[in-house]
C-alpha cells in the first residue's frame, strides 16, 4: 500500500542506526516507534507501514509492539500531552481530582484533544513518584510532581500549555 | 535507625557523575572484583544472603549458580522497569548514584561470565534515561566500560534498553521479550532464563537495587553485609513509602525493622487525627495489612510472609482512616485489568472480570454475593498462569475483601462510599 | 522412531512413550480426553489456555500437560477434583466475554468450546457483567472472516502465520481483555495457506468465506481422498452430503503434508460438483448431437476404435488419473488394440518442478509421476512432435484422449482440444463438461467419467509416493471409471446395477431465499 508517511533525514538515520544496535533487528522496533512519535506526536496506520518497509520487517509485528505499550499514542495527542498519575497513592491525595480540574481547566474531554489541539489530559498507571503524589508527565518530559489543581495549571502554563 | 549503605552518598549531588562518585571511592571496588577469582564472587554474594530486590525475593547468589558452567555467552539485564504501584526507589537510585548501578553491575557481570548487558529502564523514567545514559558514557571513557577494563583483562560492554510503558516488562521474561522487540508477554518456564533466556542465551536479570548492592557485599565482604537485617533477610533494603504519612520518601533500613517505627518515627507517622487503617508492604501485589497487624509485623521475607502478604518491592503505602478500601481496590483492580498482557486466559479474563465486580461495587450496584464471588474468582486465577501477574491481581482483591470485608458489606448495603472515603472519581 | 523412551502413568494407565515428549502427548498417545485450546501439534507451544492443566505427582502445583517433558516413573492425571476445578474455571474464563450466539455460529457443531464445555465444564455460570464488545465482522482478506468476539486468543492462526506459511499477516494487538487478532492496512490476510487459519482455529472467530453459512456440519459426511490440486498428494478429507461437495479440508499426515493444505487444493471439491460436470454422453459433432446413452456411447466408441487400424490410433494421457486408470488403458490399447502411440500431455511444462517451499508444485496434477512410470512399464510413448506431425500428415485417424479432470490448470485446454480435433475422431473422456468440445467439427464423443473423489484408486506423488484411496460419494452416477469404460468399449459387460446414486444438487432454502422479500 502507498504511503505518504515520511520521517525526516535524521529520523532515518537514527532508525537505521537502532536497526544496527542491538543483537536482533526487531529490537530497533521500540525506538522506531519513539522517533515516529517524536516527530509526529502519534504513531498512525501509515508510519507502521512505512516502519515496516524502511526497518524490513511484518507490519503486524510492529503494531504488535505498538499496541501493546501504552506510551505510544494511536491517535493524534495535544502538543502538551498530560498524563495524570491515579494510581493508588497519587489516588489517596487527589489525583483523580487533579485528572478532572485539567480536563476542566482546559475545556477538554479525558482522553481527547482540545480543539485548539494544544492539550491533551488522559489518567496514567503509577509513573515511580509516590513520594510527590499527586504528580503528572508532560509529554516524554520530566515529571511535574506534589502537586494542586492551582499549582499544575500554573506550572503548565508556564510551560506554554 | 536508618542505616545508609547504598544511599550513604544520596544527599550529595555531586555523587551522580564520575567525578564525585570517584571521590567517595568510587569504582574502588571494581578494581578489587576483577582481581578476585568469578566465582569467589557469586561465593560471597551467596553467603552475604542478598536476596532479590525487586519483588520475589528469591537468592541472588543461587540464582547465578543457575547459569550453565560452560563458555556460553551469557547476558546480564538490568531490572530498571519499576513499575509496581508504590515503588519509586529504582528511580531514586539511578537519578543520584547511576555509577553505583554500573560498577555492581560489572562486578556481577565479571562475577557470571558476561560480556554484554542490559539496564532495561521504564520509559516514563526520562531524567533515569539521560542520567545513567551519560553515566555509562563517562564509565565507558575512564576505561571502566570495554575492552581490557582496568587493564585487568575483562571485557564488558553495557547498553540502556527503554521500555514504552507496561507494567508486565517488570516481570523477568517479560522484560527479555521486550529487549527483544517483542511484545512484553512473560515466556513459558522452562526453560528459565538462566538456562535460555534473551534471544535463548542464559540470561540473569537482576533488580538495580540488587545489582547495586553487590559492590558493596564485595566492598566489605559478605559477614559485615549480613550484620544488617535478619538472619534469613540480610541486608539493608530501600523502602519507597507513600500514602498517608508526613514524610513519605526513599530510606534504607535495615531488614527486620519494625513497619511501626517505618511509619511513625522515620516518616513522621500519620496526620495528626488519622488513625491508621491499613498498609500495603509491598507494592500493590502484596496482600494489604490490617493496622493491627501492620503495628506487630517487622519489615522483612519472612514476617511478611508469616503475616500472609510479602515484601515484594519494598514499597510501602500507608493508609489512613480517611480512605475507603472498596475505592482503593477498585484502583488496584483497575490497574491489573489494565497491565494483564493478555495471554494467559485467567489472567486476561479474571482481571477484567474482578475489576467489573469491584466497580460495580464502587459504583453502589453491589451484591451481598458478590464478595465471595472475588474470592472464587481470585483463587481460581492464582497460580494458574504463567507469570505471577494474576496472582498480584488476586492476592490483594483476597486480601481486601476478606479483612475488609465489614466495609465491603456496610458498602454494598448502603450502596455509598463508606467511612468518611473520597467519592469514587 | 526416537531410540529411548520413558513409562509413565498417565491417570493410572502405565503407558510407554519417547523420551522428551509431552503430558499431553502421553494423554493423545494414551487414548485419554485431555481438555485444551492453544495447543496444536504442528505448531509451537504458547501455553496460554492453561486447560491441559494436570497433577504431577510430587509437584506442589497443577502443571500444564503441553509444556510439561515426561520423565521416567511420572505419573500425572487430569482426574483429581483441582485439577477438574480448575479445567472447568478455565473454561468458564474463556467463556465469560465469548458470546452465546452459537445457533448463528458457523463453527457450531465442530467447536472445541461447545464440546469441551460439554465434556469438561456444565456449570452454572456466574457471569454478570456486560462483556467485552468487539468486532464481529471483520474481512480479514480474501479468504477469511474474523468475529473477534468469539476469539479465545489462542493463538494458533497468528503462530500459524508466523511459523508455517511465514507470511506474518496476523497479529494480536492490544492486551488483556482488550487483545485482538487483526491484520494490519495494507496486509491482509492473504498467501495460499490462509485457510488453515480457520480449520486451527477452536472457535468459530476465523470463517471460511467460501464455506460459512452454506451448510451446518453435522449434515455432512466425510470421505478421505488424496488432494487432486498438485503433485504433493496431501491427504484431505471431503465433506459432503445429498447436494454435492462443500469443502475439502487437510487430513494429518506426517509423510506428505503434516496437518495442512494449500488454499488451492481446498478449490478441488468446486469442479466435482453436478453443475460443472457432464451429466451423460454425448456423440457427435457441431450442433448435431445424439442423444444417447452412456453404455451406447462408449460402446460405439470402442467400435471405431476397433475399425480403426492400431497405428492410426493415438492415446493422450493427461496426469490427472490413477496408477490403476493408466494400468487398464495401457492393457486394452497396448495389449488388445496393439496401439503403437502413446503420448503425455503436459499441461504447464514450464512449471513443473517449482514448489512454494511448503506444500504447494508447479506440477498441477496428482500423478505424472504415475503416469511416468506406466509408460516405463508399457512403453510406447511419443513424443509431442510425432502427435503434430501424425495429426497434421492425417496418419492419426481416431485418437483418444484421457482429458483433465480440472480443467482450470490447463492453460492450453482450449488450443489442445482444436490441435486435437484435428483428427477424423475424437474420443475425449472427461468428468467436466466443456462447450468447446460441443463445437468441434469432427466426429466426437464425450464419455463422462468418474472425478477423484468418486472412485478408488492411488496417486504417486512427486517423489514416487504411491498413496492409495477409496471411493467417497458420487455426484454423477452416470460417470463411469476409466475400468468400466475399457470394459465397454472392450465389448464386455459391466455391471449396472451396483451403480450408486448420484447427488440431487444444491437445494434452494427457502427460508433463506424468501428473507429478502420479508
Amino acid at each position: 500500500m502507498a504511503t505518504t508517511f515520511n520521517l525526516s533525514s535524521e529520523g532515518l538515520a537514527f532508525v537505521k542506526k537502532e536497526l544496527g544496535r542491538y543483537e536482533t533487528p526487531y529490537s530497533a522496533i521500540i525506538p522506531a516507534l519513539f522517533r515516529v512519535q517524536k516527530e509526529h506526536g502519534w504513531v498512525s496506520p501509515d508510519a507502521v507501514i512505512f516502519l515496516s518497509k524502511t526497518m524490513n520487517l511484518p507490519e503486524a509485528h510492529i503494531n504488535e509492539v505498538l499496541r501493546f505499550y501504552t506510551m505510544f499514542n494511536t491517535k493524534p495527542v495535544g502538543k502538551f500531552h498530560i498524563q495524570v498519575c491515579t494510581n493508588i497513592s497519587c489516588a489517596m491525595n487527589g489525583g483523580r481530582e487533579l485528572a478532572q480540574a485539567l480536563c476542566k481547566h482546559y475545556n477538554v474531554q479525558e482522553g481527547q484533544v482540545s480543539a485548539d489541539g494544544k492539550v491533551s489530559v488522559s489518567r496514567v498507571e503509577c509513573l515511580g513518584s509516590c513520594d510527590t503524589a499527586p504528580m503528572l508527565q508532560v509529554n516524554m518530559d520530566s515529571y511535574l510532581e506534589g502537586l494542586t489543581p492551582e499549582t499544575a495549571i500554573k506550572k503548565l502554563k508556564e510551560m506554554g500549555a | 535507625m536508618q542505616v545508609k549503605l547504598l544511599s550513604e552518598h544520596y544527599d550529595k549531588p555531586e555523587f551522580q557523575a564520575l567525578g564525585g562518585y570517584e571521590r567517595y571511592g568510587g569504582y574502588v571496588v571494581l578494581a578489587k572484583a576483577l582481581k578476585m577469582d568469578p566465582n569467589a564472587i557469586i561465593e560471597e554474594v551467596k553467603a552475604s544472603g542478598l536476596r532479590g530486590r525487586g519483588g520475589a525475593g528469591f537468592p541472588t547468589g543461587t540464582k547465578w549458580s543457575f547459569l550453565p558452567k560452560n563458555g556460553e555467552p551469557r547476558y546480564l539485564l538490568c531490572n530498571a522497569d519499576e513499575g509496581e504501584p508504590g515503588t519509586f526507589k529504582d528511580r531514586v537510585m539511578m537519578e543520584k548514584a547511576p555509577h553505583q548501578l554500573i560498577e555492581g553491575m560489572i562486578i556481577s557481570a565479571f562475577a557470571i561470565g558476561s560480556k554484554k548487558s542490559y539496564i532495561y529502564i521504564r520509559g516514563e523514567y526520562t531524567d533515569s534515561i539521560r542520567i545513567v545514559g551519560q553515566a555509562i558514557q563517562e564509565a565507558y571513557k575512564a576505561g571502566y566500560l570495554g575492552k581490557n577494563i582496568l587493564g585487568l583483562g575483562f571485557d564488558h560492554d553495557m547498553d540502556i534498553y527503554v521500555g514504552a510503558g507496561a507494567y508486565i516488562v517488570g516481570e523477568e521474561t517479560g522484560m527479555i521479550s521486550s529487549l527483544e522487540g517483542l511484545k512484553g508477554q512473560p515466556k513459558l518456564k522452562p526453560p528459565f532464563p538462566a538456562v535460555q533466556g534473551y534471544l535463548r542465551k542464559p540470561t540473569i536479570v537482576n533488580n538495580v537495587e540488587t545489582l547495586a548492592a553487590v559492590k558493596y557485599i564485595i566492598r566489605d565482604g559478605a559477614s559485615s553485609y549480613r550484620k544488617h537485617g535478619t538472619e534469613k533477610s540480610a541486608g539493608t533494603k530501600l523502602f519507597s513509602v507513600s500514602g498517608n504519612v508526613q514524610r513519605p520518601g526513599t530510606y534504607e533500613v535495615p531488614l527486620g525493622l519494625p513497619l511501626k517505627v517505618l511509619i511513625n518515627d522515620i516518616c513522621g507517622g500519620l496526620k495528626p487525627g488519622r488513625k491508621l487503617k491499613a498498609v500495603i508492604p509491598g507494592g500493590s501485589s502484596a496482600p494489604v495489612l490490617t493496622g493491627d497487624e501492620a503495628n506487630k509485623v517487622t519489615m522483612d521475607y519472612e514476617a511478611l510472609a508469616q503475616m500472609g502478604s510479602m515484601l515484594g518491592s519494598g514499597a510501602v503505602i500507608v493508609i489512613d482512616d480517611s480512605n475507603c478500601m472498596v475505592d482503593i481496590l477498585s484502583t488496584i483492580m483497575h490497574f491489573y485489568h489494565h497491565e494483564s498482557c493478555g495471554q494467559c486466559t485467567p489472567c486476561r479474563e479474571g482481571t477484567g472480570w474482578l475489576n467489573k465486580i469491584v466497580h460495580r461495587i464502587a459504583d453502589g450496584h453491589g451484591e451481598s454475593k458478590d464478595i465471595d464471588l472475588i474470592k472464587k474468582v481470585s483463587e481460581q486465577m492464582m497460580g494458574k498462569t504463567i507469570c505471577a501477574l494474576s496472582d498480584a491481581a488476586a492476592m490483594p482483591a483476597i486480601s481486601f475483601v476478606t479483612k475488609f470485608r465489614d466495609e465491603f458489606e456496610a458498602f454494598i448495603k448502603k450502596g455509598q462510599i463508606g467511612a468518611g472515603g473520597t467519592a469514587h472519581a | 522412531m526416537p531410540d529411548k523412551s520413558v513409562r509413565i502413568k498417565v491417570n493410572g494407565q502405565e503407558i510407554e512413550v519417547p523420551e522428551k515428549s509431552t503430558v499431553i502427548q502421553a494423554f493423545k498417545q494414551a487414548g485419554v480426553d485431555i481438555c485444551h485450546y492453544c495447543w496444536h501439534p504442528g505448531l509451537s507451544i504458547a501455553g496460554v489456555c492453561r486447560l491441559c492443566m494436570v497433577q504431577v505427582e510430587g509437584m506442589p502445583k497443577l502443571q500444564i500437560a503441553c509444556n510439561t517433558e515426561v520423565k521416567e516413573g511420572m505419573s500425572v492425571n487430569n482426574t483429581s477434583d483441582v485439577v477438574k476445578e480448575t479445567v472447568k474455571w478455565g473454561l468458564d474464563f474463556h467463556l465469560i466475554n465469548h458470546p452465546l450466539d452459537c445457533p448463528i455460529c458457523d463453527q457450531a457443531g465442530e467447536c472445541g468450546l461447545q464440546d469441551q464445555y460439554m465434556q469438561f465444564g456444565s456449570y452454572d455460570p456466574e457471569m454478570a457483567e456486560p462483556k467485552v464488545k468487539k468486532e464481529k465482522v471483520v474481512d480479514l482478506g480474501p479468504t477469511v472472516v474474523l468475529d473477534k468476539e468469539r476469539c479465545i486468543l489462542c493463538s494458533r492462526c497468528v503462530r500459524f502465520t508466523d511459523e508455517v506459511s511465514k507470511t506474518n499477516e496476523l497479529g494480536i494487538f492490544n492486551r488483556g481483555d482488550r487483545s485482538e487478532i487483526g491484520t494490519v492496512a495494507g496486509k491482509p490476510l492473504d498467501n495460499n495457506y490462509s485457510l488453515n487459519t480457520v480449520d486451527i482455529c477452536p472457535v468459530g472467530a476465523l470463517t471460511s468465506k467460501d464455506f460459512r453459512f452454506r451448510q451446518r456440519v453435522w449434515y455432512l459426511k466425510e470421505a478421505d481422498a488424496i488432494c487432486p490440486g498438485c503433485s504433493t498428494g496431501c491427504s484431505v478429507k471431503v465433506h459432503y452430503n445429498e447436494e454435492g461437495v462443500w469443502r475439502v479440508k487437510p487430513r494429518v499426515n506426517p509423510e506428505v503434508n503434516g496437518h495442512w493444505m494449500c488454499d488451492v487444493g481446498r478449490n478441488t471439491y468446486k469442479y466435482v460438483n453436478l453443475k460443472n460436470r457432464l451429466l451423460s454422453a454425448k456423440v457427435g459433432k457441431r450442433d448435431v448431437w445424439q442423444e444417447v446413452s452412456v453404455e451406447d456411447a462408449v460402446r460405439s466408441a470402442g467400435l471405431k476404435l476397433r475399425e480403426t487400424k492400431p497405428e492410426e490410433i493415438a492415446v493422450v494421457f493427461t496426469g490427472q488419473y490413477t496408477n490403476e486408470d493408466y494400468a487398464v488403458a495401457f492393457k486394452f490399447f497396448k495389449e488388445e488394440l496393439k496401439v503403437k502411440s502413446f503420448f503425455h500431455w503436459l499441461n504447464n511444462p514450464d512449471k513443473l518442478n517449482e514448489f512454494d517451499g511448503l506444500l504447494f508444485r508447479g506440477d498441477r496434477n496428482p500423478n505424472t509421476k504415475g503416469l511416468e512410470n506406466a509408460f516405463t512399464t508399457f512403453g510406447g510413448k511419443s513424443g509431442w512432435d510425432n502427435l503434430q506431425a501424425g495429426l497434421s500428415g492425417r496418419k492419426f485417424k481416431t485418437v483418444i484422449v484421457f482429458g483433465p479432470e480440472d480443467q482450470s490448470v490447463f492453460p492450453d485446454l482450449e488450443e489442445k482440444i482444436k490441435f486435437l480435433s484435428s483428427a477424423e475422431n475424437l474420443i475425449w473422456l472427461t468428468a467436466c463438461s466443456n462447450s468447446m468440445l460441443d463445437s468441434l467439427g469432427c466426429e466426437t464423443w464425450q464419455i463422462p467419467v468418474k472425478t477423484y473423489i468418486e472412485k478408488a484408486g492411488s496417486f504417486t506423488n512427486f517423489e514416487g509416493k504411491v498413496q492409495s484411496f477409496k471411493a467417497g460419494t458420487t455426484i454423477v452416477a452416470q460417470a463411469l471409471t476409466i475400468a468400466e469404460t475399457v470394459d465397454l468399449m472392450a465389448g464386455r459387460e459391466i455391471n449396472w446395477n451396483l451403480r450408486p446414486q448420484g447427488v440431487g444438487g444444491p437445494k434452494i432454502n427457502y427460508a433463506i431465499a424468501n428473507r429478502g422479500q420479508l
